[in-house]
């Protein structure tokens, strides 16, 4: 919008600017009446006016502020469990834990009360709450008073509630994408015109929207992590990129995902192009003196508590609690030595942060597992079998790219091979929450910023697994009535992006007809379709009394289906481009690229 | 003619995904106003709207934004039945806000169209600032505050009123021109205080030879005065049937009001008053005499009288003459030169004389200034200049109307990033002057946007940290002292560039 003016000043713009031309053929395109070039879909109109001639410090805070005010417009919305007794939902969870951690002594943190929201992820996010309690009561206390502020739904508590996600991402988050696009764009020459759009298309991503600023949680802060280590990685900052991870894993576990990705790529870039075992050790000591320097303060707080005689479980005089995990070997501990409190604290940290003991898969998840449930009843086999299954399909999926990763430690691999690791993960591995589809989403987004990433054909795909895993979460979101931000963010993010429902364009190739086109073109109509249709009938059909989850069941099924699409997609996508195939094979897809 | 990006089309699509996000937001008693006005002309016979009185909001816009509200009460009847009934004050179930803040998106549109034929009217290098300009009264926070938050039918008006003037742009659509004019008076009195300059652009350019002004063309005058009778008369004439005229007169100019409105438009008004809360503190040392019955009543902020302490008390025969005064001079020049840009800047100018010194003006009523004027800040750098301030100080000023805090981060960024992008944009955009710049007056305006940025702080922040809930007159008394230094600037400047430019 800021205007293309024909400067009189600076003269030097004008050959800057065909220049870009040249290299930004993935998002212009010659309109058919005047042989003008046009922008290929919505957003690259609305940075038309900023081509070439404008520095990307001016749209950067532009930028900044148009996502910013759609995440608050959203955020007026309603969120999990909004006056929905008993329990109330995500929202409820994380006020909780900004209640007990600025109300109880450290070591009680993991303890109190498990049946209401107890503590469950890692400690960055207890400390994360901590400061969150600590600035919020100093607004008014009542709002995390122990016990009296239960299921409190004071509208000023919300505002508060929305802004520490919103400056949390924008303290996290946003910097680390910004730097990352930057970097990945560079390596991947790509103009800062395209990576501006690519990076206000990652950030308008409805899908982290929705869940983090309508529906209520922190992703963006353990994902805002794992994207300063990918960063980090580009810029060949290995040890930052193990600190990164490691406060990513330490925010929230399902970073876990990504772990096999990094440990592969940091491993691999010890290897590759020569052996390098100083780097090795330097990762090595960095990451355990991160994770040590993570429970320090719970380690701490412990040490303090044990020293003022507080016990982690008042509610348990006397009698000795058994540890939650590991029975086997309580017997080589002395429960009286001065080390017990601390293994009892770490080990119910662990215990509380990976539940071994619950089922396959929650709720109604667009996996691997759930979709095979509605075929073969999978709870009637014991779970042992079940998690033995899991965690072979899990690293039958995971292993291919990784191994990748680790001969070929590219850095324009990264996001592709992440990708599709945490896909592999979300498809086959044991205890996934619907909402997990973020982990998956966000590397794939970023394909974005890359080579011909605004192309049509990795903007296709893109936009799919975004739209589809919108869609696999309306479930979730229709359950406390979020049903216009839903479609009005989901069908915004398509229409700037010129995706279905709102445009067919990023399917019709100028002058290719290549058989892949066709095919990526036919199955993803199909799904758009089938999405659609269901977004009919849950509307206007009610489902058959004997079958009450009908609807949900479908959604369950076409979304296991499309996403297993997009595995597929990132792993072939990754093998073409890790050059890694014979050269016969992998020879055409070279040649299209240049 | 090769299209410019981005497109209004797809500026009025993601501005329309915003405003659907916006529609749980803060809604002001106007949302109640227009809610009970459909309740009223849906299920009241004609004449009984402007005798209705069940609620203190009663119908007191011309008879064409009732017809208008029937229109919609149509649709409304399958929305929710509830929502129309008269005495179901402050009826707000969700499919009522739905509706009411869909309709808004809905007449919009007419802005968008309106925009657009601007657009399509201007041609050579002066078609992209005009498109700039078009996208910025799209994305006005000025419309977005008020309407879609606060809730009112603004855009849609505007688009009527945008509409009549590019019309006025071309000599085939004048007469068009005029009639919409009519039509739009009859929709919203308001737009009274732009007549003047219709009036003698139209008796210039259309009613008068353009060759002599004593040559009268008899038949436009009949064409003209005849549909503008018409239009009045569909308007008016069925309440004039049954002698309801005074009735809708009194509804129509409640003179009884004071003479500032209860947030202190930023108007010539509000420094008077600031002056007089000033000598307040001075006149005892200096010896002026205090009407102590009146020390209670400005900062309480009431809508009633208006009481000066040390200063003359002002009536409103005073504001009409100072208003008429300020027009007039204007419109003298109109009549010499009866070109499109200076009738713009004519009614431009009427907006200012009657805001800066009209009796009982709402802050909302800066609108009537800013998108007028945004038709022509870019005719050259020295429009600019004067138009900055204005942007500036007009929708600061409008920050009052929205004091919730889940809007706070909305109207502040929001404004923020249109002044940014436009500024910048329109700085590209505008071409250099012939004449010379004003003395120093970019540099005022500089100035002027920097205290902006504190003056937020404090009002938004500070004062709240600092004394609480006491003297909450302050703030917006800074508000509106600093908003009205900005819009006298700007008026003043763009007196000397609408004096100074030629056609």
């Amino acid at each position: 919008m800021a205007g293309h003016a024909p400067s009189p000043h600076k003269p030097r713009r004008k050959a800057k600017r065909t220049a870009d031309l040249q290299s930004n053929l993935s998002i212009v395109e010659s309109s058919s009446s005047s042989g003008r070039v046009v922008p290929s879909f919505p957003l690259a109109a609305f940075f038309w006016p900023a081509r070439g001639s404008v520095s990307q410090w001016e749209i950067l805070p532009l930028v900044l502020m148009v996502v910013g005010l759609f995440r608050w417009a959203a955020g007026l919305w309603g969120y999990s469990g909004f006056e929905k007794p008993p329990i109330f939902g995500d929202y409820e969870a994380q006020r909780h834990w900004m209640e007990i951690t600025t109300q109880l002594p450290v070591s009680q943190w993991y303890f109190h009360d498990l049946q209401w929201w107890g503590l469950d992820y890692p400690p960055l996010t207890a400390y994360h709450s901590w400061l969150c309690g600590k600035i919020g009561s100093l607004i008014d206390p009542s709002w995390f008073a122990l016990y009296e502020s239960r299921g409190l739904h004071d509208p000023t508590l919300k505002i508060f509630m929305r802004a520490t996600v919103l400056v949390s991402e924008y303290l996290i988050f946003v910097p680390a994408l910004v730097v990352f696009v930057r970097r990945f764009s560079r390596v991947n020459g790509v103009t800062t015109w395209s990576a501006s759009i690519a990076l206000a298309a990652i950030l308008l991503q409805p899908a982290t929207i929705l869940i983090d600023h309508v529906h209520f949680q922190y992703n963006t802060v353990m994902l805002g992590f794992v994207v300063a280590s990918m960063s980090s990685m580009i810029a060949e900052r290995y040890l930052w990129s193990a600190v990164f991870f490691v406060c990513a894993l330490g925010f929230k576990q399902m970073a876990l995902y990504y772990a096999f990705s990094v440990f592969a790529y940091l491993l691999g870039s010890c290897f590759s192009p020569r052996i390098n075992v100083t780097r090795f050790i330097a990762i090595a000591a960095v990451t355990a003196v991160s994770f040590a320097i993570l429970i320090l303060p719970l380690v701490a707080g412990t040490y303090y508590d044990v020293k003022r005689g507080i016990s982690p479980h008042p509610d348990r005089k006397g009698s000795r609690v058994p540890l939650p995990l590991f029975e086997e070997y309580v017997g080589y501990l002395n429960t009286d030595a001065f080390y017990y409190p601390y293994i009892e604290q770490l080990v119910q940290m662990v215990h509380r942060v990976f539940p071994f003991a619950r089922g396959l898969f929650e709720d109604k998840v667009a996996n691997f597992w759930c979709a095979l449930n509605v075929v073969v009843k999978i709870k009637n086999y014991p779970t042992e079998l079940l998690q033995r299954g899991a965690l072979i399909a899990t690293l039958a999926s995971i292993v291919p790219p990784n191994l990748i990763l680790l001969i070929r430690p590219k850095k324009h691999l990264l996001p592709l091979a992440f990708a599709t690791t945490a896909w592999g993960f979300f498809l086959f591995s044991y205890q996934v929450h619907e909402k997990s589809v973020l982990l998956p989403l966000m590397p794939m987004t970023l394909l974005l910023a890359g080579n011909q990433g605004l192309g049509k054909d990795i903007r296709a795909w893109v936009g799919f697994a975004n739209i589809l895993g919108c869609w696999t979460m309306f479930p979730l979101l229709q359950r406390v009535d979020l049903r216009v931000p839903y479609a009005v963010l989901t069908l915004l993010w398509a229409y700037l992006l010129g995706l279905p429902p709102t445009s067919t364009s990023a399917y019709f190739q100028q002058g290719s007809s290549v058989f892949s086109h066709w095919v990526t073109a036919f199955t993803h109509v199909f799904f758009y379709l089938a999405m659609a249709l269901w977004h009919v009938l849950e509307f206007f059909v009610r489902p058959p009394s004997d079958k009450p989850d009908l609807w949900v069941v479908a959604n369950v099924g076409v979304g296991a289906a499309g996403f297993s699409l997009c595995y597929l997609w990132c792993l072939w996508k990754l093998i073409l481009q890790s050059d890694i195939l014979p050269k016969a094979l992998g020879g055409k897809e070279r040649k299209a690229k240049i | 003619m090769p299209e410019i990006y981005p497109t209004l089309t797809q500026v009025a699509i993601v501005a329309a995904a915003f405003k659907i996000l916006l529609f749980p937001a803060y809604k002001s008693t106007d949302f109640e106003v227009h809610r009970n006005w459909l309740a009223i002309t849906q299920s009241l016979p004609l004449w009984d709207w402007y005798y209705e009185k069940t609620s203190e909001w009663t119908l007191d816009y011309p008879p064409f934004f009732a017809y208008f509200e029937w229109i919609m009460s149509q649709v409304a009847k399958l929305v929710d039945p509830a929502m129309l009934r008269v005495y179901n004050l402050g009826y707000d179930s969700w499919e009522t806000v739905y509706f009411q803040r869909f309709t808004v998106i809905i007449t919009e549109l007419l802005l968008v169209y309106a925009l657009q034929l601007y657009v399509d009217s201007s041609h050579g290098p002066s078609k992209r600032a005009a498109h700039a300009a078009a996208i910025s009264i799209l994305l006005s926070p000025g419309l977005l505050m008020i309407d879609h938050i606060h809730f009112q039918y603004n855009g849609c008006m505007y688009g009527i009123l945008i509409l009549s003037l590019v019309l006025a742009r071309k000599k085939s659509t004048l007469l068009w021109s005029g009639y919409v004019f009519a039509a739009l008076l009859c929709m919203k009195h308001i737009y009274l205080y732009l007549a003047p300059a219709y009036f003698v652009f139209l008796l210039r350019a259309y009613c008068l030879s353009p060759k002599s002004i004593f040559r009268i063309q008899f038949l436009n005058c009949l064409k003209l005065g005849s549909g503008i009778a018409a239009i009045f008369g569909t308007a008016f004439g069925p309440f004039a049937l049954k002698g309801q005229i005074p009735q809708i007169m009194s509804r129509l100019f409640p003179f009884s009001r004071g003479l500032c409105h209860a947030y202190w438009a930023p108007n010539v008004w509000a420094m008077y008053s600031f002056v007089d809360r000033v000598l307040i503190m001075v006149a005892p040392r200096v010896g002026l005499p205090i009407k102590s019955e009146a020390l209670q009543s400005v900062t309480r902020g009431l809508v009633g009288d208006t009481a000066f302490a040390v200063l003359p008390d002002i009536s409103p025969r005073v504001c009409f003459a100072l208003t008429l005064l300020f027009q007039a001079i204007p419109l003298a020049k109109l009549f010499m030169q009866p070109t499109w840009d200076t009738f713009i800047g004519a009614v431009t100018l009427c907006g200012y004389a009657s805001f800066l010194f009209g009796w009982h003006v709402h802050e909302k009523a800066i609108l009537l200034v800013i998108i007028p004027f945004s038709l022509i800040a870019l005719r050259d750098r020295r429009y600019l200049g004067a138009f900055r301030p204005l942007a500036v100080a007009g929708h600061v000023s409008l920050f009052p109307l929205l004091f919730t805090p889940a809007e706070f981060p909305i109207k502040t960024v929001y404004t923020i990033f249109w002044l940014i992008l436009f500024l910048m944009a329109f700085d590209r955009l505008a071409p250099a002057s012939s004449q010379p710049r004003f003395f120093l007056f970019d540099r005022f305006s500089t100035l002027y946007i920097t205290v902006s940025i504190p003056l937020i702080l404090y009002c938004s922040l500070l004062h709240g940290i600092i004394f609480g809930k006491s003297y909450e007159f302050l703030p917006l008394m800074f508000t509106s002292s600093y908003s009205a230094i900005g819009v006298v600037g700007s008026w003043v400047g763009f007196l000397v560039v609408y004096f100074t430019s030629s056609a």
